[in-house]
């Protein structure tokens, strides 16, 4: 099985947020960025599929801006896989997501892919489109938030569980298809020492966006705001627990106006 | 972009969603009176979502009645979406914000080459520019983005609009055809959907409230006092990592950066210390209350209301007054 899979630089959760200077996105200076916490999930997903499946090959792919994103490449063969692919975009149009999947399908197309794996979404824009872009690009279904993903080699079918509002669907899918994974139900693996010293001297194909130039962003970002530091919380002062019930409650109801 | 909205009606337990009412009142906020919102039905269960659109001022209502498309990927179902989008010639889009919602706009963007954003939580217009305001970085920022070109798709945040008034209107269902429909989407099955693990409360991303235990609720057994008061409210029940990683609860019920982003109008912390990890899983919540022995516990400071007690004494006598006052 020839396995893709989409991964993305962001900022690691710990950092201290900073708006640009010029108030349209965060402030990458000084910024270390890392794997994403959703696509460590897909990276293991795909190894673990690999390892199960005798002639299978992992083939990581990024589109973002150098050096950041080659860095994330490295992370994820220290991790096992086979192949990297670089797609380099500027900075200013990897804040697009559409044009970010752009990028990956252009990539992906030219090379062999059963199976398209992606972390549902990143943790920094959150937008949760590529997965379903892909999929729209690359001409097949798509599925997102899924967890305990297998290949049934019998009949041919990934056989998986997505999480949606109405609870767990249970879904059999013939490949070619993309799956966007829901974190961390796989506990990822870490790298070992040797493997993240080989990596460092892995190479990585660098390639540009593909096919008809780009289309311009579609969505553009203007204004990016940190929200006013919360104060903390107002403790209620009690003497007895049914008197910190009540006087919640009463809050609430009341105030919070969040209860009925 | 002055030409109408369709908005994308989806289906929970037979009737027309929240989040797929909430998206009418946000179509209509940056539209002019004079122009259209037209509905989107599919499947089996369209009819009856369509008449529950026309109770609530949306009259003509397309329906791509396919029974194909009742246990389809999202990808079918936005080939149809598109189709209609070009039939009643709308140029924006706007579903509610769900696992379905955020994957159709996604489809969008490429099938009918529309400027797409998800987790909207502010949607306006200045002239013809369409802005959405939405929340990044686990709800530690948010971003304004201008939507560019000819046509726009947003999938908008649940529970994060009011859902609009009742003013009925007849109801008039049109058809839309699927024969172009591909069968590489339709192709893959669905077996069955089991319901969540919470039981029969409401699933965590779709929850008005919700109610977490953490590492202070002690074990599996004591837990039974997060769902007690979360049955009490209606709630979902949550659990930060240490409870799922101590298998007291099953991973799909963890919140925070390694489980489940969650954006309830209420947030009960009990136990819960506050790590970051957690945090940026729940912070977009409107209101979030904190009960914890520890005064110092991070979790104070992200919280509007806290308690400063033991939970064994303070959430059973919660859990009795929120019961009293609703007249359980």
């Amino acid at each position: 099985m020839e396995i893709v899979v989409c991964v993305k630089p962001v900022p690691e959760a710990e950092t201290r947020l900073r708006v640009a200077s010029d108030g349209t996105t965060f402030d990458p200076e000084g910024v270390k960025f890392v794997l994403a916490g959703y696509d460590e999930s897909a990276v293991e997903q795909a190894l673990l599929l690999k390892e199960a499946t005798p002639g299978s090959r992992v083939h990581v792919v990024s589109a973002g801006p150098s050096p950041r994103t080659e860095e994330v490449l490295r992370a994820s063969i220290a991790l096992g896989c086979d192949q990297a692919t670089f797609v380099e975009l500027p900075a200013s149009s990897s804040t697009d997501p559409v044009t970010i999947a752009r990028a990956l399908a252009s990539a992906i197309a030219k090379a062999p892919h059963d199976l398209v794996l992606c972390g549902k979404q990143a943790g920094d824009d959150e937008a949760g489109l590529v997965a379903a872009a892909l999929g729209e690009l690359l001409g097949v279904p798509d599925f997102g938030y899924v967890v305990d993903l297998r290949w049934d080699p019998a009949s041919s079918h990934l056989k998986f569980q997505r999480s949606s509002e109405a609870g767990q669907e249970i879904w059999e899918a013939p490949l070619p298809c993309v799956i966007g994974l829901q974190q961390a139900w796989n506990d990822p693996r870490t790298a070992k020492l040797p493997m993240i010293l080989k990596s460092r001297k892995a190479p990585i194909a660098k390639v540009a966006p593909g096919g008809a130039p780009s289309p311009p962003p579609a969505s553009r970002p203007e204004r990016f705001e940190l929200p006013p530091p919360r104060l903390g919380a107002k403790l209620i002062e009690f003497k007895t627990p049914q008197e910190a019930a009540e006087k919640l409650v009463k809050i609430l109801r009341e105030e919070a106006k969040v209860f009925p | 972009m002055t030409s109408g909205a369709l908005v994308v009606g989806e289906v929970h337990d037979g009737h027309l969603s929240s989040a797929s009412r909430e998206a009418i009142g946000v179509a209509r906020g940056v539209l002019a009176p004079s122009d259209p919102v037209v509905g989107f039905v599919a499947g089996a269960a369209g009819p009856t979502a369509a008449a529950e659109f026309a109770q609530l001022g949306v009259g003509r209502v397309l329906h791509a009645a396919d029974p194909r498309l009742d246990a389809a990927p999202v990808g079918a179902v936005a080939h149809a979406v598109a189709t209609a989008a070009r039939a009643a010639g709308v140029s924006l889009v706007v579903a509610g914000g769900t696992t379905f919602g955020r994957d159709l706009v996604a489809r969008l963007a490429v099938r009918w080459d529309a400027a797409v954003a998800t987790g909207v939580i502010e949607l306006t217009r200045d002239g013809g520019t369409l802005r959405a305001r939405r929340s990044v970085f686990g709800g530690r920022a948010s971003e304004t983005r201008r939507l560019e070109g000819e046509r726009a798709a947003v999938a908008v945040r649940p529970h994060a609009f009011p859902a609009p008034a009742d003013g009925p209107v007849p109801l008039a269902l049109e058809p839309v055809p699927t024969d172009d429909l591909p069968a590489v989407l339709v192709a893959p099955l669905r077996r069955e959907i089991r319901p969540p693990d919470g039981g029969t409360g409401p699933s965590l991303t779709d929850a008005a409230i919700i109610v977490s235990g953490g590492r202070g609720v002690r074990g599996p057994n004591e837990f039974r006092i997060v769902e007690e008061l979360a049955a009490s409210l209606g709630a979902a029940v949550g659990a930060s990592r240490a409870v799922t990683d101590a298998g007291w609860r099953p991973t799909s019920f963890q919140v925070g950066q390694t489980g489940k982003a969650v954006s309830p109008q209420l947030y009960i912390a009990l136990g819960i210390s506050g790590a970051i990890q957690h945090l940026v899983g729940m912070v977009s919540s409107r209101v979030i209350v904190a009960i914890n022995t520890d005064a110092t516990a991070p979790i104070f400071k992200v919280a509007d209301y806290g308690i400063v007690g033991d939970l064994f004494e303070i959430v059973p006598a919660l859990t009795a007054e929120v019961r009293r006052v609703r007249g359980l």
